[in-house]
């Protein structure tokens, strides 16, 4: 198989997953031919650390993909994928992925399998493993063609892997498209985020907090917790709708999906569409005071109390731990 | 100006969702079926646009089976000019922008607006498919959208990733939208009573020119299965500083995560 590796990273920085695209087609495919692709300002300074995770060819395109324009992405993305005649094209399901994916998969005359699970080669072709319908069903699905699969990953969901071998990592230059057609989507300011935590849907650990917390300063407890833990503060609607948070905190349904190794609810009741956003967490931490609270129907740690005396006691005790 | 919004019908969010005996599909008679959330902002924004822009009109279209007549009808009470429903069940994302690119032909818009995601296939797929068919640019998931007419381009803003964008993109366009956008409106007594004297264009895919066998997912299911379901987990009720001090150990010693 020839697998083509869209690999995201923030000015020069690969971000991890990059390396869980990596590892998922290696897992697809142990003999598999890795390119990798990596665009936009600083994208050169990623193809060491590509080929590293086993890339045998790392295109960078830098001049000509700022600012950022969909359609020059997607000529680049299936320019190269016809170009290496990729039979799987992996991007991390985020920003990016649902902005151009189903662009490219249209334009390549193949499929897109959005927000993977699993995938995995039976001979026959790809098994793909998605949840759908908010995560109130997993759907497994079998792919033969026509045409390439475009597979958004899912954060957090491929276990990583370095190669025991590096790939050859040739690096060759990618000239963005001059046809100004693909210009006519661009963007023409961005304004950055200037928090030092981690991104919420990369997070390995999110804290999200609920409409109990009462307040924007009451959040403090979680932002606390979370400068301890090396976490991403989450927030349920309730909270979001009442003005304790910010939107992009909003996990769930209508917000932000996340798939962390660890998530802590904290006075979160455990509605459904709050459930949709975050059920694949691997280890889940409720603390409630309501025993009966639906959120305990996922949590693998049942705290049952008042958030406001254990979150406290919590921050302090993972400060000591982690001394 | 000439809008079009796509409408998809999905299962309500609060619909207790369950395989069907074949394992394969999902067991959906009974199930209230509701236009997809996010349409609903873009059938807003249309709305907004014609209030602002007279002389506009909206075309309300929806592909698949028989509940599209659900959203055709709820855009109607809401006041679109005219509707389209594909009758093509069990069509894809990928279906779904293949059938409406057709069906958006004759009117050529000026203007697609869809919903960042339609919730039962949580695809993000059709925005980007529909504009590579019709071959205009698209832009996904905007919280706010400005259209200037006269100069032919609209700018929105959109969170990417940690980012608030702007991004502008000359029309025609398929724009779809994301919560934030708008407050959608209800349709009124009068507005429902009024959609029942309109009917919508009724086209299949061979009206379109199309094989039906070519809308279906080219992803065959084999299970569809409710996720899996964990064990009951430990319940903690000790005091705030030993339940921090046993979730801390539980955490670190036994779960091994932290
Ligand atoms: C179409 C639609 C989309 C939606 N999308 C989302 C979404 O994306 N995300 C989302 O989260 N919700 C979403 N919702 C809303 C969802 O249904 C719930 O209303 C919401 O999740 C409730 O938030 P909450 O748990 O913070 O508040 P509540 O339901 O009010 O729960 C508060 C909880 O805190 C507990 N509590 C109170 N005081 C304390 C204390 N001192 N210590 C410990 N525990 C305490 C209570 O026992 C209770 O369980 C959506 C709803 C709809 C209809
Ligand atoms: N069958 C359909 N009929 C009408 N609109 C659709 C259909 N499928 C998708 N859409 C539109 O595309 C958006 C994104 O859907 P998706 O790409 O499937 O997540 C939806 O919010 C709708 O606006």
């Amino acid at each position: 198989m020839t697998i083509l590796l869209i690999a995201e990273h923030a000015g020069g920085t690969l971000k991890k997953s990059a390396h869980e695209l990596s590892s998922a087609a290696r897992a697809l495919d142990a003999g598999a031919t890795i390119h990798a692709l990596a665009l936009g300002a600083g994208a050169t300074s990623v193809a060491t650390e590509l080929a590293a995770w086993g890339a045998q060819a790392v295109r960078v395109g830098e001049e000509g993909f700022e600012p950022y324009a969909p359609l020059c992405w997607t000529c680049a993305v299936v320019d190269v994928a016809n170009a290496v005649k990729a039979d799987v094209i992996l991007f991390g399901a985020g920003a990016l992925s649902r902005d151009i994916a189903g662009r490219v998969a249209m334009r390549l005359g193949g499929t897109l399998a959005s927000d993977c699970m699993a995938l995995s080669a039976d001979g026959k072709g790809i098994k793909i493993v998605r949840p759908t319908h908010a995560g109130r069903v997993t759907t497994t699905g079998a792919f033969s063609g026509p045409g390439p699969l475009v597979a958004t990953l899912r954060a957090n969901a491929f276990a990583v892997l370095k190669p025991a071998q590096p790939g050859a990592g040739n690096v060759a230059n990618l000239n963005a498209p001059t046809d100004t057609a693909d210009l006519r989507a661009i963007v023409t300011a961005t304004v950055q985020s200037t928090g030092t935590r981690p991104e919420l849907s990369e997070a390995s650990i999110v804290i999200s907090g609920g409409r109990s917390l009462g307040s924007a300063e009451n959040f403090k407890l979680i932002y606390d917790l979370c400068d301890v833990l090396g976490a991403a503060p989450g927030a349920s609607r309730a909270a979001v709708d009442a003005g304790y948070a910010p939107h992009a905190m909003q996990v769930g349904q209508t917000g932000r999906t996340v798939n962390p190794a660890l998530y802590i609810a904290c006075g979160i009741s455990g509605a459904i569409q709050h459930l949709a956003g975050m059920r694949t967490s691997k280890t889940i931490v409720a603390i409630n005071k309501d025993p009966n609270a639906a959120i305990f129907n996922v949590a693998d740690l049942a705290v049952v109390g008042d958030l406001f005396q254990i979150l406290p006691a919590l921050t302090e005790e993972f400060r000591k731990a982690l001394k | 100006m000439k809008i079009a919004v796509c409408l998809k019908p999905v299962p309500s969010t609060t619909a207790d969702l369950r395989p069907a005996a074949d394992g394969k599909s999902l067991q959906l008679s009974g199930v209230e079926m509701l236009v997809n959330p996010y349409d609903d902002y873009a059938f807003e924004a249309a709305l907004k646009l014609r209030e602002a822009l007279p002389g506009s009109s909206i075309l309300a279209v929806s592909a698949g089976g028989d509940d599209t007549a659900k959203c055709v009808l709820h855009a109607i009470a809401l006041g679109a000019d005219a509707a389209i429903q594909v009758k093509a069940p069990g069509i894809s994302a990928r279906g779904a922008a293949f059938a409406i690119a057709a069906a958006l032909k004759d009117f050529a818009p000026d203007l697609v607006l869809c919903g960042r995601q339609a919730i039962d296939d949580d695809q993000w797929e059709f925005p980007g498919a529909l504009g590579e068919l019709l071959n205009i640019p698209h832009v996904t998931a905007v919280q706010s959208l400005n259209v200037d007419v006269d100069g032919k381009k609209l700018t929105g803003k959109r969170r990417f990733n940690r980012d608030e964008q702007t991004i502008e993109a000359t029309l025609p366009a398929v724009v779809s939208c994301d919560k934030g956008l708008n407050d959608p409106r209800s349709p009124t007594l009068k507005g429902r009573l009024d959609a029942k004297k309109k009917t919508a264009t009724i086209k299949t895919p061979a009206d379109l020119g199309l094989d039906p066998a070519a809308l279906i997912s080219t992803i065959r299911i084999e299970t569809i299965a409710p996720p899996p379901q964990k064990s009951p987990g430990r319940i903690i009720t000790l005091p705030p500083t030993d339940a921090a001090r046993e979730v801390v150990r539980w955490l670190c010693d036994e779960a091994k995560v932290v």
